[in-house]
């Protein structure tokens, strides 16, 4: 491969190229819709549901003469009218309350087989934000998007209210808890010799097995089956396979010098994410640029993890293999490594041939992997098959990477998934008329099992069928009771999912409703006919498990009382124990290993998880189903990403419909061309289109389990013998991708070519570290304020967003939504750009149309010293505070949008509607949803202007606490919400003016650029520009 | 020319009605800006509960029942719970003791009268104020003479602004008080 040395050699040479950046094909051809839509900062037709014709019929003088006779009357009608409503104080006041002071409690959110440890804050009993707790040994402070967004959940006005029985008509009608346990425990006792079922998701819970555990012991011929849509059962075999233990070790994600994503996205879907990209980014620091990583993905179609690569080559899922045993060739050749397995066929010029990948990075990478030996890891994405797994720890194995797993922990299971053969058992004993009852124990297996098994048709069979959820879903409607279960932050709970620690769940707010914790609906029935419920039930027996089995073998010195407060405080509890040992690799796993595929051509569709909905549990909250997918942006639905030369080939364009079918499997879905997805590879996440679903998820999204099947060849996610052709007509996606963008081509009128990211590369900042400085160096605009600096001597807030850090997740989105009482919209308002939310992350692509690269930016108000939206706001709504804030208030608002307009930014949001309203009929103004909101920050009516305000309530908080304690405000006491939800610590924030601060030093850090600096408008968020770590200074 | 009616009334009647109109107006509004703003608002309590008895006569400091003041935006209004930490023993057999006893013991919402209120929009926060030295009397009035509380101030935008710009004026018994913030946030957010 020398040629293709010399090849890098010339392009090292060679200038570094000017970068033309893009946010879509529109946008990168210049389509003159595209263009014509930048000059404007709202969408055409956004105005047209104004309808004059539509408006009243009364005149204005007539409506005047009401208003004034009206307001005559009132005034003499109302005798007090200086009344000012009552106060009502508590008639027995909580223990330790203080009316307006936030309380936090430790507890565990778990969400399918993660776990994560939260601080959840109450105002006055009720939880309105969810933060990551400090202690938990995992997820170290922070917690993911679903995590923050449940509170939502918790108030959604679509929840059970009360126990439901199907009546003869088919119907649900309200029933109570004595029935239906009086007529389920006489169920459970009058089987006859039938079986009972218990259907459950993957138990997080110790104690929750134990339940389970008593209520088999109790009930003879009970059988408990778990699943779980997406699981790491095929890499856990092959793990088994090759080094005979249970389940694939825990990375050192942090210690990796080079890592080689396959298909993997360990930054968004995959795994503990929040824990992957803690420990990713720690090779991301600026201050420690000797130690970056190298992040290489091998993938079909853009990710998370894609986005971040230093080099990204784009390729068929089911090509993996080839490629991955070619890789060990071309290892074994250059080490000279005698591999145990048969590697003839392969070779991996043949395989850059036939895939046209880039040679060149290709060659990066087996170097990379070769000089690395021990500090490199390469990590196959659990879509991928078994054989592919077992060839990766090969590879890993023969490079000596097996030090980059870790035994100090690892990963717990307290009971095992179900079998393909099991379920198939089930199915089969249902439909023999052998089961007598079936249990949903929070699960939702009709929606989630492939089809072709047959689940949902053999639960006919069955005389009784029992579900156990929060609120309505596919199992439940098939069933003959519906029971309402305790969200989260109504139960208590315990969790172990690694060795080395647990972490426990309590309750922080009463029951909303009739509803009781899951656990203690099935310890009401081991107790049997004349069991009595209490709402302790389930607290005790809790408490009881840890008395007598936990808390002895931790060896406390204090007392069980004690201990468990202390226990319950932190939210976590250490143990002393040593993951087994990893084994020695056995050759005999490599007898699995096959010859070449001979396919790998056509089509493959990959089914993924989405990044904010899961497996569809949260398809109800609207907080999640409106966060943009992180690399396509597009809001509330899933689509069926393909790329330019697949679209071509099929005929289709955006939003036209394909049909996919798998033998008898059918789906019709729209199309997203997504830049940088292999051809031929369709890419489609699940979660979306559930049939049962309340009034937000409901219609949204496409069905795509229906495409899974109990027999697959590679993966039960990824499909080979498939067809594909357009479909019917089309469906809108909405993304919001070109929502909000800068208006480029006046500026470069202004001021010529100016890009509004900067990056580089890693060589380029060693070799010379001002060179984003020097860019900087540019001429500004004249300023039209006079120079204010006097102003700022005291504390001035700034903030300094480190791209090198920001993988894009979005998390710090649900974050600020939930801080700042943002509302959502729902699709057609963002389909028509009135999207609300104060910080959104701009994704642009940049070099080729069919190999790009992605850089994201989160974008919010700059709070510019000159800030351009003051000075033309004809009330003064929008003004400068001596703290260098640009302040927004609604009360002066009018309405006129001339701020936005003016924004270079566009980061400010107009109130078109009382949102709250308008959302399916005034959804979110129940009353329950009140109880979400902040009481901190105001709740924005129609009609006026918002936009960051850099969390002003909790500047607030610190200059309260500063007068308190008598001292001076300290900028680093102030976290903004997005900063403590930013899971890789990308966001800092504090006074600029503080020159011993940590974060003076990012705000002032050399390669710090502002967005649009040549406008003056003198912005306070400083951007730190992204290194990419690659081999020459070219990007 | 001869002078017509119209032309008197349009320079005389017209003229005349406008500034009387405007005059009154004028008068009445400044007349009862107080009296608009709340000043003097006495309103009759479920309980008819003396300041002046408990924090004047008595001593009791307002921090016994005020206990958010010097921590919390709010000062809180206390719990029943607090009352009857004295009236499960003293003065059980009065009228009115009687009914707080009831209001305790049935569980029943006390609905005081509001008497000082700032809108919604105004995040007022009690314990940066106190714990800056301010005494409550400085915007309560002499609560500890009053038997029924009224508000003795005026609650308005004006009002706070005044003293947060010539605080050393209106609070001359804090000899190193700073002017407070007139920044929109300070208050609104």
């Amino acid at each position: 491969m020398s040629e293709v040395k010399d090849v890098i050699n010339q392009e090292e040479n060679q200038q570094k190229p000017d970068q033309n950046y893009w946010r879509s094909f529109a946008e990168l051809h210049n389509d003159p819709a595209f263009v014509a839509s930048t000059h404007n900062e709202f969408q055409p037709g956004v105005t047209d549901d104004f309808n004059p014709s539509g408006l009243s019929k009364v005149s204005r003088r007539k409506f005047l003469a009401l208003v004034g006779a009206s307001a005559a009357l009132a005034g003499v009608g109302c005798a007090d009218y200086r009344d000012k409503g009552e106060i009502i104080p508590y008639t027995k006041m909580p223990e330790d309350t203080i009316v307006g002071k936030p309380k936090y409690y430790a507890s565990t959110f778990n969400s399918g087989s993660q776990s994560y440890g939260i601080l959840i804050k109450t105002r006055e009993g009720r939880p309105i934000k969810v933060d990551g707790n400090p202690d938990h040994p995992v997820t170290k402070g922070k917690v993911s998007a679903a995590g923050q967004a449940s509170v939502l959940n918790l108030y959604d006005p679509d929840r059970l209210k009360n126990p439901l029985k199907k009546a003869k008509s088919g119907e649900f009608l309200k029933s109570t808890w004595q029935q239906v346990d009086t007529e389920i425990v006489n169920a459970l006792n009058s089987l006859a010799g039938k079986n009972i079922t218990i259907v459950t998701g993957s138990i997080l819970s110790p104690t929750t097995k134990k339940v389970l555990d008593d209520f088999a012991a109790k009930y003879n011929g009970t059988k408990i089956y778990s699943y779980e849509l997406f699981n790491e059962e095929l890499r856990n075999s092959a793990w088994k396979k090759c080094y005979g233990t249970d389940s694939f070790p825990l990375i050192r994600w942090n210690k990796a010098k080079v890592i080689v994503a396959l298909e993997s996205d360990f930054l968004g879907t995959e795994g503990n994410k929040t824990e992957n990209s803690i420990l990713f980014t720690e090779g991301r620091n600026i201050h420690d640029t000797k130690n970056f990583n190298r992040l290489y993905v091998v993938e079909g179609n853009m990710s998370l993890t894609g986005m971040n690569a230093d080099y990204r080559l784009k390729l068929r899922p089911d090509a993996q293999y080839d490629f991955v045993m070619s890789l060990i060739k071309e290892v074994s050749v250059r080490t000279g490594t005698n591999v145990p397995a048969d590697l003839s066929g392969f070779s991996l010029d043949n395989f850059v041939k036939k895939f046209s990948l880039n040679r060149k990075k290709l060659q990066y990478l087996v170097n990379d992997l070769i000089n690395n030996r021990g500090k490199a890891i390469v990590y196959a994405g659990r879509t991928l098959s078994e054989q592919t797994h077992i060839a990766v720890n090969l590879l890993n194995e023969i490079l000596g990477n097996t030090n980059l797993y870790r035994t100090d922990s690892a990963s717990f299971s307290n009971l095992p998934l179900s079998t393909q053969s099991e379920w198939e058992s089930l199915v089969s004993d249902m439909n023999a008329g052998k089961v007598g009852i079936v249990i949903h124990f929070d699960s939702d297996p009709v929606f989630h099992l492939p089809a072709d098994l047959g689940y949902s048709n053999a639960l006919r069979k069955v005389p009784v069928i029992v579900s156990l959820t929060e609120s309505a879903n596919d199992s439940s409607s098939a069933g003959h009771y519906t029971l309402p279960i305790n969200h989260t932050f109504e139960a208590w709970g315990d969790a172990k999912t690694r060795t080395g620690f647990y972490s426990l769940q309590q309750p922080v707010i009463a029951p909303i409703y009739n509803t009781r914790e899951k656990e203690a609906v099935l310890l009401n029935w081991i107790g049997g006919a004349k069991s009595q419920f209490k709402d302790t039930l389930y607290h005790e027996y809790l408490m009881k498990n840890w008395e007598t089995n936990i808390y002895p073998s931790l060896k406390s010195k204090l007392n069980f009382n004690e201990f468990w407060y202390g226990a319950l405080e932190k939210g976590v509890v250490l143990v002393d124990e040593t993951p087994e040992s990893l084994g020695k690799f056995n050759d005999s796993a490599l007898n699995d290993l096959s010859g070449p595929s001979q396919k790998l051509s056509g089509y493959a569709v990959v089914l993924r998880e989405s990044y904010s909905l899961g497996d569809g549990r949260y398809a109800n909250n609207g907080w999640l189903q409106e966060l943009p997918h992180p690399v396509s942006k597009i809001t509330w639905d899933n689509y069926a990403a393909i790329s330019q030369k697949t679209a071509k080939s099929l005929g289709v364009d955006n939003n036209d419909k394909i049909e996919i079918s798998i033998g008898k499997r059918k789906l019709e879905i729209p199309v997203f061309i997504q830049p940088g997805c292999a051809d031929d590879t369709i890419t489609i996440e699940l979660g979306y289109g559930r049939s049962v679903v309340g009034a937000v998820g409901e219609g949204t999204g496409f069905n795509a389990n229906v495409l899974m099947s109990k027999t697959f060849d590679l993966a039960p996610w990824l499909y080979t013998t498939i067809s594909v052709k357009k479909g019917n007509g089309s469906y809108k996606l909405v993304s919001s991708q070109e929502h909000h963008v800068f208006d480029h081509s006046l500026t470069n009128n202004l001021l010529g070519e100016r890009h509004i990211i900067k990056e580089g590369t890693l060589k380029e900042y060693l070799k010379n570290p001002q060179f984003i400085a020097e860019e900087n160096a540019e001429e500004h605009v004249e300023q039209i304020y006079p120079p204010h600096k006097q102003w700022y001597n005291g504390v001035k807030w700034a903030m300094a967003i480190d791209l090198n850090k920001c993988v894009g997740c979005g998390e710090c989105v649900v974050a600020c939504v939930s801080e700042n009482n943002i509302p959502v919209v729902g699709k057609d308002q963002v389909e028509v750009g009135r999207d609300m939310q104060w910080l959104r992350i701009d994704t642009y692509y940049s070099g080729s149309e069919d190999d790009p690269t992605v850089s994201t930016q989160p974008m919010l108000c700059q709070h510019c010293d000159n800030a351009p939206c003051e000075n033309v706001c004809p009330v003064a709504a929008t003004t400068h505070s001596k703290d260098g804030l640009n302040q927004m208030v609604y009360n002066r608002c009018v309405g006129t949008r001339y701020c936005l307009n003016n924004c270079p930014y566009k980061v400010r949001r107009f109130n078109f509607f009382n949102f709250r309203d308008h959302f399916r009929d005034g959804f979110q103004q129940s009353d329950l949803f009140d109880l979400v909101y902040n009481p901190e920050v105001t709740v924005r009516s129609r009609g006026v202007m918002e936009k960051c305000s850099f969390c002003i309530q909790r500047i607030a908080e610190e200059r309260a606490d500063a007068i308190r304690e008598n001292r001076n405000v300290i900028g680093s006491n102030v976290h903004t919400a997005c900063q403590d939800a930013c899971s890789t610590s990308a966001i800092h924030f504090g006074d600029m003016n503080d020159k011993e601060s940590e974060f003076y030093k990012y705000r002032n850090h050399e390669l710090g650029y502002y967005v649009l600096d040549q406008l003056n408008v003198k912005p306070n968020v400083t951007y730190l520009a992204k290194l990419r770590n690659t081999h020459s200074e070219e990007a | 020319m001869k002078k017509s009616y119209l032309d008197y009334v349009l320079r005389v009647r017209v003229p005349i009605t406008i500034f009387v109109i405007l005059a009154s107006f004028t008068l009445t509004y400044f007349a009862s800006r107080a009296e608009r703003d709340g000043v003097g608002y006495t309103p009759v309590q479920p309980i008819n509960f003396s300041h002046k008895l408990h924090a004047g006569q008595m001593k009791i400091d307002c921090q016994y029942c005020h206990t958010g003041v010097e921590k919390s935006r709010h000062a809180m209004v206390p719990a029943v719970s607090t009352c009857m930490n004295c009236h499960t023993i003293a003065r059980k057999d009065r009228p009115e003791i009687k009914k707080l006893t009831l209001y305790y013991e049935r569980g029943i919402a006390l609905p005081w009268k509001r008497v000082h209120r700032v809108p919604d929009f105004v995040y007022f926060n009690h314990s940066v104020h106190v714990d800056a030295g301010i005494d409550c009397s400085s915007c309560h009035g002499d609560v500890r003479n009053m038997d029924r509380i009224g508000q003795m101030n005026s609650f308005t935008m004006g009002a706070c602004l005044d003293c947060h710009r010539n605080a050393h004026e209106k609070l001359p018994y804090l000899k190193n008080i700073k002017n407070g913030p007139d920044d929109c946030w300070a208050c609104h957010r």
